[in-house]
């Protein structure tokens, strides 16, 4: 009997979040989502907005909350753009990524009122690779305070 | 119905306990090394989570705005973290191995006893989801590069603005 092995190598979903970088810098957020499986999920940690009566969260799925924020984010930051500076594999389909993100504030994100600067801060993504061949979980961190001080936003809510 | 049977233990038949809690491990795989680090760390072990460390250990810990520090630097946050929440627990939620590098997301939690990167001690309780990457070479550390939002941590001790640390 044969058999083939349907998981991706490591090369291969290196190669799949190295796309989804390229278009996050072209801020191509329909890319980014295309190369998620319909049912991927998504959790930006550091994403926490505290309301009078409940905390908004990054968490829930790539086509939904996750499409929602890069959308808003790329609107906020009109100049966002990445830097990617390592990119570890397994074949196990995860993806380990490390870079820089950064843009200039020109509309409200947050809480944080524009005043027109900038940021660039590091971020560090932990993807999964389905199967498939499709990125079916992302999750990201970051330091949310490095990039309030960088825009002048210096309330912690 | 009976789901199981008990065997008698025969010592030459026990499997080998891995060290959890010692960094004297027979067959140090990166990912035991790194698990070695954290598990000393969890316990407030600082000795024994920096015997895993390498002395040409890089380290960006960017939170606290410490980037290319080195192995005092490292050991000196991990005191500081220690003395400050002394009921300290490290959940591991996901290891992923990739040839020589570990990233490990945990959740990071502990109730404060001393003053914490600037915020005075107010005995609140801290939760913070974090991400440390290890580079490993041999069965030593060799870099560490750790990811968590000092906003969530500020936000948890009851920080206002983070022009003033000090104040509430």
């Amino acid at each position: 009997m044969i058999t083939t092995e349907s998981r991706p190598t490591a090369a291969a979903s290196e190669a799949l979040v190295r796309a989804f970088f390229d278009a996050y810098r072209r801020q191509d957020v329909d890319t980014m989502t295309d190369l998620c499986s319909d049912n991927a999920d998504f959790s930006y940690v550091p994403y926490e907005v505290w309301g009078k009566q409940r905390v908004l969260r990054g968490d829930g799925k790539v086509k939904t909350v996750g499409k929602t924020i890069w959308t808003g984010l790329v609107n906020s930051f009109p100049d966002l753009t990445n830097t990617v500076h390592t990119v570890d594999a397994n074949d196990a389909g995860d993806v380990v990524v490390t870079c820089d993100i950064g843009g200039t504030q020109q509309l409200a994100w947050g809480l944080a009122e524009p005043r027109g600067k900038g940021f660039s801060e590091p971020h560090l993504f932990v993807f999964h690779v389905d199967d498939a061949g499709e990125i079916d979980r992302i999750s990201a961190y970051w330091d949310g305070a490095g990039i309030n001080r960088q825009l002048g936003h210096l309330e912690v809510d | 119905m009976k789901l199981f049977t008990r065997r008698a233990a025969r010592p030459e038949e026990e499997e080998e306990q891995e060290p959890m809690t010692t960094a004297t491990t027979t067959t140090m795989t990166p990912a035991r090394t790194v698990t070695a680090f954290l598990t000393a760390f969890g316990q407030g072990d600082v000795a024994t989570a920096l015997s895993v460390v390498d002395e040409s250990v890089r380290v960006n810990l960017y939170a606290t705005g410490l980037r290319g520090a080195g192995k005092a630097e490292l050991g000196q946050f991990l005191v500081d973290t220690a003395t400050a929440f002394p009921d300290l627990r490290l959940t591991v939620r996901r290891t992923i191995e990739a040839g020589p590098v570990v990233t490990v997301e945990l959740k990071f939690e502990g109730t404060q006893a001393a003053d914490y990167l600037g915020a005075i001690n107010q005995e609140k309780h801290l939760d913070v989801d974090q991400a440390w990457r290890f580079t490993v070479e041999g069965d030593r550390i060799a870099g560490v590069d750790a990811y968590w939002c000092q906003n969530q941590l500020y936000r948890r001790l009851a920080v206002k603005r983070l022009d003033q640390i000090s104040l509430v």
